[in-house]
C-alpha cells in the first residue's frame, strides 16, 4: 500500500494551516497619499503642456494654471516617502545607485528629476504673468519652456504610470494577478490631474470653451479608468474579493467608481450644453468628484492588498497559473 | 568625484565570488526538536517573538519573519487503513530559500540587498533604509521589516543571512551544526543536490511515492525564481508546507504591467492634442 498517499488536511485550501504563504505590506497611509498626489501631479503637467502646445490662446493662458498644481501638488511628495521608510533619515539610499529594474529606484529618480522642473516651469509662467518679479523673474525667464514641458511629460508620465507597477511587481495576489494595475494607475493619475486644471481654471472664471475641452480631455481618462478598471477586476476574479465585497466594499463602488469615474461623466456630460456660471458649477464638482475618486481608488487598493496578503488560497492560485 | 560619492554611498567593490554554499533540507529527517530555532536565535542575537500558543501542533511559531530564520512546521496528518486512524506528523525546519534570481534583490531600491561571494543573498544593514519593497516582493513570505521604533535593529529588513559571519570563517551555519540528525545539510551546492537526488532514490525505492525535491534546477518551482540554494526534499505537495507550486518572480511579466501604463499614457496624449487642436 502507499505510505505516502494522505489526505489534505482541514483548512480547505490544504496549505499549512491557515498561515499566509507571504508577509503583509509593511507600509502606511503614507504610500497611497503620495501614489495620489503624484498621479495628480504628473497629470496636471502633462495637460497643461498639452493645452500649451496644442490649445488656443486662452487654452494655454488657462491651462497653465496646471503647472502651479503640478508643484504644489509635488511638495508634500518626497516627505510622504520618506516619513514611510524604516529608516527616514537614510532616504538618500534611494539614490545611491541607479536601478531601473526596481520600481522603487525608479519612481525615487523620476519624483527628483520631476520636481525641479515643475517647480522651474511654474517659476516661468509666474514670471511671464508678472507674478514673479525681480532677480528670480529675470532667473526663471530663462527657463527653456518646451524642453521642460517634454522632459516634464515624459517625467510626468513614468510618474503616474510606474505606481501601479510596483505594487503589481510584488506577490501581494490583489496587485500582482492582473497585469493592468499599471496602467489603472495611469489614468486614475490624469483624470484626477486634468481634473485639477479643470477645478482651477472654473475657479479662475475660464472661458466656456476651454472649460469644455478639459472637461473633454478628463472625461477621456475617466471613461479610460473605467474600462481598465473592468478589465483588471476580471482578470483578478476570486483575488479581488477583499476590494469588491470585504470591509472596502463602500468606499471602493461608492467612491472609487461611483463618485469617482461615473458621477463626473455624468455631471461633465450634464454641463457640456451650459455655459458660464452653471458651467463652472458643475465641471467644479465633476473635477472634485475625480479627484476624490482618485484618492479612494488608490486606498482602497492599497488596503485590500494588504488583506489579499493574508489570503492563503488565493497566493497558491497566483503561483500555478 | 566619483570616488567621493562611493565612499558617501559605502559602494564597494564586491568580493570575488567563491564556491556556492546552501542548505539541503531532508523533511524526511527532521524530528522537530527546533535546535536550528533556537542555535539561529541565539547566533544572530535575535529577540524572543513572545510565547503565544498558536494551537496548531507544537508550531508556536507561526512563521518566518524579521527576527525568526528558522521556523520548524509540524503538519499533522491521518487516514483511515482499514486498521482505524493512521497517523503521521511532517516536520519541516523553513527557512530563506536564497533563491538564484532573488525578488527581494531585484526589488531593493538601495543596493543593500545583494548575492555574496557565497551566491547567498545577503541584507547589508548599515545601507537598507527600510523601504519595506523586499517584504512584498518575496514569494515565499521570509523577509520583514522590524518595527521603525523596536529595540532590535529598528526599521530594516532582516533574513537568513545563511550565517554569512560564520562563512567566513569556514564554519558551518548554526542550524545545521545543531541539527541532531542531519536533516539540515550545509555544503556546495552542487555537492548536496547530488546527495538530495540520491536520497529521494533511497525514499522512492522504499514507497515514499509523494516525495520530491523542491528548488532544484530541473523542478517547476525553479522556472522563475531559479534554483533555489536552500532547498528541500518534502513528503507531499509542496503546498503542504505552504511553498508555492511556482513562486512568482515579478521581473517577469514588469515590462508587460509598464507596456499598459505607458499604452494608456500615450493614448491620454492624443487624445489631448486632439481635443485642444481640434478647437474651432
Amino acid at each position: 500500500m502507499d505510505a505516502a498517499n494522505f489526505p489534505r488536511q482541514g483548512g480547505g485550501d490544504g496549505g499549512y494551516y491557515n498561515y499566509p504563504v507571504v508577509r503583509r505590506p509593511v507600509w502606511t497611509w503614507e504610500v497611497p497619499a503620495y501614489f495620489w498626489l503624484g498621479g495628480m501631479a504628473a497629470g496636471a503637467y502633462v495637460t497643461a503642456a498639452l493645452a500649451q502646445n496644442f490649445g488656443s490662446a486662452d487654452d494655454r493662458r488657462v491651462a497653465a494654471g496646471g503647472y502651479y498644481v503640478a508643484a504644489a501638488a509635488l511638495v508634500p511628495c518626497a516627505p510622504l516617502l520618506i516619513a514611510d521608510l524604516g529608516r527616514p533619515d537614510r532616504f538618500y539610499h534611494m539614490l545611491r545607485i541607479f536601478k531601473p529594474l526596481s520600481p522603487m529606484n525608479l519612481g525615487a529618480w523620476t519624483l527628483t528629476a520631476l520636481t525641479p522642473i515643475a517647480f522651474a516651469r511654474a517659476a516661468s509662467h509666474a514670471a511671464s504673468t508678472g507674478l514673479l518679479r525681480g532677480p528670480l523673474g529675470t532667473l526663471a525667464r530663462l527657463v527653456p519652456t518646451r524642453l521642460a514641458e517634454l522632459a516634464g511629460v515624459v517625467l510626468g508620465l513614468t510618474l503616474a504610470g510606474y505606481s501601479g507597477v510596483l505594487l503589481a511587481a510584488t506577490n501581494i495576489p490583489l496587485w500582482a494577478k492582473s497585469k493592468l494595475l499599471g496602467g489603472l494607475f495611469m489614468a486614475s493619475g490624469l483624470a484626477s490631474g486634468s481634473a485639477a486644471v479643470t477645478l482651477q481654471a472654473a475657479w479662475r472664471g475660464a472661458p466656456d470653451g476651454s472649460l469644455h475641452r478639459l472637461a473633454m480631455v478628463e472625461s477621456a481618462a475617466s471613461a479610460g479608468e473605467m474600462a481598465i478598471l473592468t478589465g483588471y477586476l476580471l482578470q483578478s476574479g476570486k483575488t479581488a474579493r477583499p476590494l469588491t465585497s470585504g470591509r472596502l466594499r463602500a468606499p471602493f463602488w461608492l467612491g472609487a467608481v461611483g463618485a469617482g469615474t461615473l458621477l463626473p461623466l455624468l455631471v461633465h456630460r450634464m454641463a457640456g450644453r451650459r455655459q458660464g456660471r452653471p458651467l463652472r458649477i458643475l465641471s467644479s464638482a465633476a473635477a472634485l468628484c475625480t479627484i476624490a475618486g482618485s484618492l479612494a481608488l488608490r486606498w482602497t487598493i492599497f488596503e485590500a492588498g494588504k488583506v489579499s496578503s493574508e489570503d492563503q488560497a488565493a497566493s497558491f492560485e497566483l503561483s500555478s497559473e | 568625484m566619483i570616488d567621493g560619492y562611493k565612499r558617501l554611498m559605502n559602494i564597494e567593490k564586491p568580493p570575488t565570488p567563491k564556491t556556492a554554499k546552501g542548505f539541503f533540507t531532508d523533511t524526511s529527517l527532521c524530528i522537530g526538536c527546533k535546535a536550528c530555532e533556537v542555535a539561529c536565535k541565539q547566533w544572530n542575537q535575535l529577540p524572543a517573538d513572545g510565547f503565544a500558543m498558536t494551537g496548531n501542533s507544537y508550531d508556536n511559531t507561526g512563521t518566518l519573519g524579521a527576527t525568526t530564520w528558522r521556523h520548524v512546521q509540524f503538519i499533522e496528518q491521518a487516514k483511515a487503513n482499514g486498521q482505524g486512524q493512521e497517523q503521521r506528523w511532517l516536520m519541516m525546519s523553513d527557512v530563506c530559500k536564497h533563491c538564484a534570481n532573488a525578488a527581494c534583490l531585484e526589488a531593493c531600491p538601495t543596493g543593500a540587498l545583494v548575492r555574496t561571494e557565497y551566491g547567498t543573498v545577503y541584507v547589508q544593514q548599515d545601507i537598507c533604509n527600510g523601504c519595506g519593497f523586499c517584504v512584498a516582493a518575496c514569494p515565499f513570505g521570509v523577509i520583514d521589516r522590524t518595527p521603525k521604533h523596536g529595540h532590535f535593529e529598528a526599521g530594516t529588513a532582516h533574513k537568513c543571512t545563511l550565517c554569512y559571519d560564520r562563512l567566513k570563517d569556514d564554519m558551518t551555519p548554526a542550524c545545521a551544526k545543531s541539527c541532531p540528525t542531519a536533516s539540515i545539510q550545509f555544503g556546495d551546492v552542487e555537492e548536496l543536490r547530488t546527495r538530495a537526488r540520491r536520497r529521494l532514490g533511497e525514499l522512492q525505492a522504499r514507497g515514499e511515492s509523494k516525495a520530491r525535491l523542491y528548488g532544484m534546477p530541473e523542478g517547476r518551482e525553479a522556472e522563475e525564481v531559479g534554483p533555489l540554494h536552500a532547498f528541500f526534499l518534502l513528503l507531499d505537495e509542496p503546498e503542504r508546507y505552504n511553498l508555492p507550486a511556482v513562486p512568482r518572480l515579478p521581473r517577469k511579466t514588469m515590462a508587460q504591467r509598464y507596456g499598459w501604463s505607458a499604452a494608456v499614457g500615450v493614448g491620454f496624449a492624443l487624445v489631448g492634442a486632439l481635443v485642444f487642436g481640434g478647437r474651432r
